[in-house]
């Protein structure tokens, strides 16, 4: 059935559809604004699902895969011709429209999926100029899903950026009273990561995208799976170190491959973010209204973990193998840093946002096990993390609807007046410290294991992270839901059905991955087959 | 010889774990009925557990295990399986035993509250939990099962979660067994990537670690990995340093008291040891500091219990002493004599606690000082407290003089000081267990307080545990080994000695006799102690100040800590980010500056840049 659809662009462009629908209806009409953007929230969702269900891991998700011509640009033959004295039939820059799945992005695609749809639900605590918060919040969903498609450069870059603005306005808009600082600070520590990303990529396609057809049709590429091939290619002009073709650029130097792989680490890292780029994170979770936050927690760090595994481990096998440990003690200093931090605060979304940069650090713990082990950890642990900080941030603003607070000093005994979402919280808390049984121990447990074939002391000293996760999960949770309940709110209303709908299903999701995970790492099978071969012949050789 | 019902030894947990999702699912619309679904439940696990001994007991049946692939990665499979021993089934029937006479105690001790199914639920799951772990076949099922007993029994620790007392008690007990757990955790990836073929399941790791493994595995390695898997077993059973979560837990309700106690959570520690013995056995350092730890726990906590003035805390620190008592049984090389303490502990601990709940539930005080002469109004649970405390005590013919002597035997012939340890412990066990019964049902009744007979819904469990703990001892005598040549399939390793049943029957009796005379008779004075040494009764009466000292070497420093770094995040990681911003925008300043519109400013920056540009491109010739 799904054959004879290009449905990797409808997963991405229904959502903008929608935007444009949204546009057309008329401001004041709230329900016909919020039906309209759960409908094209849900579509991409449904079709995500249906592509989940006929994904065969083994073929390694080729057979989805929509590719054509997007934008060539005729360049200067003449001035190649002289250098290259003759022979130059074209010369020219192509852009592709690329997208396809593997199994890498299957589960983000799911996640991305699923979290929206529940923030498209917890929206209902928008209160103000609702027409232009869905137009925004479509907007970002096709930039969401288009990264995660995205086989070209240039396309990757599109849909990066596309997703920078309407969060931009999402914060600084519909956020609390520290919002525009804190969008002005989200937009300038993503700007400054996707320039260093355009700089890499830049670099990228003039060496790695370089080839030349049949016939002296000389061409720069910037699809993903032509960098791939120009890399493996002993061939390639980027692998060949001659004299000559240092004028053209076209070869791809230690120096330059460095280059490249550290900007890409810096571009992503903010994204992650890794210790020190966090500080912009802080703010988007303590000042963005609560369901943006649940994509930004929830899916929008995610892109930094997918650009890291996608770009740098896939295009620089070689830099990383040997800045694994480097990457493994940045784990760790999130891990701790992140934990220690999180024990400290007052504030419950700063928690929250601490426990983030925590959860993301396991996350680099996995990547740099450069293990199959490992790699399927990070992403599980992505997909468990989104899905849990993204329950948590739904019970955060119910409960800032009802207290006007999320101070831990602030509220007490909540499990007595709304016992419903004390024990979805609770849940939430203990998913999120690792619980065997929920999602968040398998993520752990393989980034772990995987990590600790190479490196035993530090993954034991990461390790420790998962006691102060216990420490700062119950300190906050027990003092929100445990204790004696203030009078005030002692008649405060348990959730109502449009709250308690997305607060079920994430938690079952949790469950769900935490008892049965063949689901995720069966789709992951063969998804790093490309970078472990590269190592493998890299260890051979 | 037949495996008919080891096969459906999965539905052991099953039971429990179905009662759990629908009481859960059904919420609180069905209090009474709920209570009895989760009996009924357990009772189904008790039922088909006595099946599987009774098959095991017919003969030398053959271990029976089944598993399937968890996760696989790669080539890389993880598995989740079970498995049934004698040594899985014995802990089958001590577990679904004391769970469903906890269980029928709680319908009656319970009945008032008004979250009562809730209450049966985290029981079923918690009784379900640890029925798992008992079943498990390899160590990542033991440890996501190990997990899921610390959670439950952290939820039923904060049942009464208003109190503030309860919730700081509850964070407690998940906090610190989390820190044997990662011991655990770092011990199985340690296993995981030093076994052949990544095998993680009892079974290999019995033939790794085995006298006959070969050295597979590095001396080294090999302590590394036992102190680890330790660590998880100090948390969990509660053994010194990490005992302090246990005595907080009496803030839960006092059935689970003694279903943590006795059955499920804090049994998880020895079992885990008994259970991975072999890699314990291949490193002399791992079994001596077994053994010196737990015989330090078993005297430490039972000074302690000598000077606490709560019902609860007194039984809470003989547990940890109890404990102490089987840790120092498997150091000494002695699975059986830790396996027999455990199961008669189990029968007499469940005993002692929900006879003090009976106490409780009447005077509705946990204080001894505000009790006194209850024996007269309650009857049935004098009695069988009574029998408990002298099973406790060590004294014959009751059970625990039997495992404890089990204990001793081994400890004195691997090394005698420890068996000095061992016998001062038992004659302290002995003193404040008679302390502890003379003064709530001997003396004086107080006034105002009507105490009164509890249901029979409660003083039925009382009578069964009552029996249960009178008996269990002679499964296993020194003049009949039948217990440990089943449980571990050797030789019997008890051997009868005259010499330990005389001193540790005597001790046991002059502790009694003791505290008799000081709470009964009064020929010594009950601050006959107090008063010449005030200081060591202080010392005591706070523990050893161990709290204290956690609060000031850890939690303190790790708060103080926090704080700091939160200012470093905020002025130094931020800070820079802010200066970066403030320069930029300084800079501009300085520029827009320049754009006043007098024209000589323009020239004099024109001359300015020229003469740099001058001086850059002169002076390239000088470098």
């Amino acid at each position: 059935m799904l054959d004879n659809l290009p449905v990797l662009s409808l997963i991405a462009f229904t959502p903008l559809i929608g935007a444009l629908i949204v546009l057309l209806l008329p401001g004041a009409r709230s329900n016909w604004l919020r039906a309209t953007a759960i409908i094209f929230t849900l579509i991409p969702l449904v079709l995500v699902l249906l592509l989940f269900a006929v994904y065969e891991p083994a073929t390694g998700g080729g057979v989805y895969t929509e590719h054509s011509t997007w934008l060539t640009i005729p360049l200067n033959k003449e001035v190649l011709d002289m250098k290259l004295q003759g022979g130059v039939a074209s010369f020219n820059l192509a852009f592709d429209y690329h997208l396809a799945v593997d199994g890498i992005s299957m589960p983000l695609l799911l996640l991305t999926g699923i979290v929206s749809t529940m923030s498209v639900l917890a929206s209902v605590h928008i209160r103000k100029r609702w027409k232009t918060y869905y137009v925004l919040f479509l907007l970002l969903l096709t930039g969401i899903y288009g990264v995660f498609l995205a086989r070209d450069l240039i396309l990757f870059f599109i849909f990066f950026e596309v997703t920078l603005i309407p969060m931009f306005f999402l914060i600084g808009i519909w956020g609390y009273y520290g919002r525009e600082k804190a969008a002005t600070r989200f937009l300038l520590y993503n700007g400054l990561g996707s320039a260093a990303m355009l700089i890499s990529f830049l670099i990228l396609i003039v060496t790695l995208g370089f080839s030349v057809s049949e016939g002296s049709n000389f061409l720069y590429s910037a699809n993903y799976d032509v960098l791939l091939g120009n890399l493996s290619d002993p061939n390639a002009l980027a692998n060949i170190d001659t004299g000559n073709s240092r004028y053209f650029g076209f070869f791809l130097s230690d120096n330059a491959r460095w280059g490249a792989f550290v900007l890409l680490l810096i571009a992503f890292g903010i994204k992650v973010p890794i210790f020190p780029f966090h500080t912009w994170m802080l703010r988007v979770h303590t000042e963005a209204p609560p369901a943006i936050v649940m994509i930004h927690s929830g899916i929008l760090l995610k892109m930094g973990v997918y650009g890291l595994i996608r770009f740098a481990a896939f295009l620089f096998p070689e830099q990383l193998q040997s800045w694994t440990t480097v990457l493994a003690v940045l784990g760790v200093i999130n891990i701790l840093y992140g934990a220690i931090l999180a024990c400290v605060q007052r504030e419950f979304k700063l928690v929250l946002a601490y426990s983030s940069i925590s959860h993301m650090g396991i996350v680099l713990l996995g990547i740099a096990s450069l293990e199959e082990v490992g790699l399927q950890g990070a992403i599980y642990q992505s997909v468990s993390h989104g899905l849990i900080s993204a329950l948590l941030f739904l019970i955060v603003g119910s409960i800032y609807e009802r207290t006007n607070s999320t101070n831990l000093s602030d509220l007490g005994g909540l499990a007595k007046a709304v016992p419903f979402m004390s024990g979805i919280l609770l849940i939430a808390g203990l998913a999120s410290l690792g619980l065997p049984g929920l999602s968040g121990f398998v993520g752990e447990f393989l980034s772990f294991l995987g990590l600790f074939g190479s490196m035993k002391i530090l993954t034991a000293i990461g390790v420790l992270g998962i006691l102060f996760a216990a420490v700062y999960v119950l300190r906050s949770i027990l003092s929100i839901t445990y204790g004696p309940l203030p009078e005030r709110f002692a008649e405060m209303k348990d959730a109502r059905f449009i709250e308690a709908l997305p607060m079920i299903t994430l938690a079952a999701l949790i469950v769900l991955l935490g008892v049965y995970p063949s689901i995720l790492t069966d789709l992951m099978q063969n998804g790093f087959n490309g970078l472990l071969e590269q190592i493998q012949t890299r260890m051979g050789g | 010889m037949s495996t008919f019902f080891a096969q459906y030894a999965w539905l052991v947990p099953v039971f429990p774990f179905a009662a759990f999702a629908i009481l859960t699912a059904m919420g609180k619309g069905m209090s009474k009925t709920g209570a009895w679904i989760g009996t009924i439940a357990t009772f189904a696990s008790l039922v088909l557990s006595l099946c599987i001994a009774t098959e095991r007991l017919s003969g030398n049946a053959e271990d029976y295990s089944n598993q399937f692939t968890w996760i696989e990665i790669g080539n890389l499979k993880l598995h989740a399986g079970f498995e049934v021993t004698n040594l899985s089934t014995m802990m089958l029937v001590v577990v679904t035993l004391v769970g469903f006479l906890v269980n029928l105690y709680s319908q009656g001790y319970m009945k008032k509250d008004e979250r009562i199914s809730t209450f049966f639920a985290y029981v079923a799951l918690f009784t379900s939990s640890m029925l798992a772990l008992v079943l498990s076949d390899n160590l990542l099922t033991f440890y996501i099962f190990w997990e899921l007993v610390g959670v439950c029994s952290f939820l039923l620790v904060g049942f009464w979660y208003q109190k503030p007392e309860a919730r700081a008690a509850a964070k407690k007990a998940f906090i610190v067994t989390r820190i044997g757990d990662l011991g655990l955790l770092i011990a199985l990836l340690l296993l995981f990537w030093y076994m052949p073929g990544h095998a993680l399941d009892f079974t290999t790791i019995h033939n790794v670690f085995d006298s006959q493994g070969g050295g597979a595995i590095s001396t080294g390695i090999t302590t590394l990995i036992a102190l680890l898997i330790f660590l998880g077993a100090v948390g969990k059973s509660g053994q010194f340093p990490l005992h302090v979560w246990l005595p907080d837990a009496m803030e839960g309700p006092t059935p689970i008291s003694a279903l943590i106690h006795a059955a499920t959570m804090v049994a998880a520690g020895v079992f885990l040891v008994a259970r991975t013995f072999d890699i314990f056995d291949a490193s002399q350092v791992a079994m001596t500091t077994v053994a010196i730890v737990g015989a330090f726990t078993a005297i430490f906590a039972a000074t302690i219990g000598l000077a606490q003035n709560d019902i609860k805390r007194i039984l809470a620190y003989s547990t940890v002493s109890q404990l102490g008592y089987m840790m120092l049984a498997l150091g000494v090389g002695s699975v059986t004599g830790a396996m027999f303490h455990l199961l008669t502990h189990a029968f007499f601990k469940a005993l002692l606690f929900l006879g003090a709940g009976s106490v409780i539930h009447s005077v509705h005080t946990q204080d001894i000082r505000e009790m006194g002469g209850l024996g007269g109004k309650m009857k049935i649970t004098a009695w069988t407290f009574g029998i408990g405390a002298l099973a406790l005590s060590g004294i014959p013919p009751f059970s625990g003089f039997w495992s404890k002597d089990a204990i001793l035997t081994a400890a004195l012939d691997k090394q005698p000081i420890l068996f000095v340890v061992g016998i001062i412990a038992a004659f302290f066990t002995a003193l404040y267990m008679a302390r502890l019964f003379f003064l709530v049902f001997v003396g004086k009744q107080r006034e105002g307080q009507h105490a009164k007979e509890s249901p029979s819904v409660m003083t039925i469990p009382l009578i069964v545990l009552a029996i249960l703990a009178t008996v269990a001892g002679f499964v296993e005598t020194p003049f009949n080994g039948w217990f440990g040549h089943w449980l571990t399939g050797g030789d019997a390793e008890h051997h009868a000695s005259g010499l330990v049943m005389v001193v540790s029957a005597a001790v046991g009796l002059l502790g009694l006799y003791i505290g008799w005379l000081m709470y009964v008779k009064g020929t010594i004075r009950r601050d006959a102690v107090s008063s010449r040494m005030p200081g060591l009764v202080t010392v005591l009466e706070r523990k050893y100040y161990i709290d204290e000292l956690y609060q000031w070497l850890f939690v303190k420093p790790l708060q103080g800590f926090g704080k700091a770094l939160e200012l470093f995040d905020e002025y130094v990681v931020d800070g820079i980010v802010r200066l970066s911003g403030y320069s930029v925008s300084a800079l501009g300043r300085l520029n827009s500056r320049l754009q006043n519109g007098q024209v000589q400013t323009y020239a004099l920056t024109a001359i300015i840049g020229i003469v740099i540009l001058i001086v850059a491109i002169a002076g390239r010739r000088f470098w």
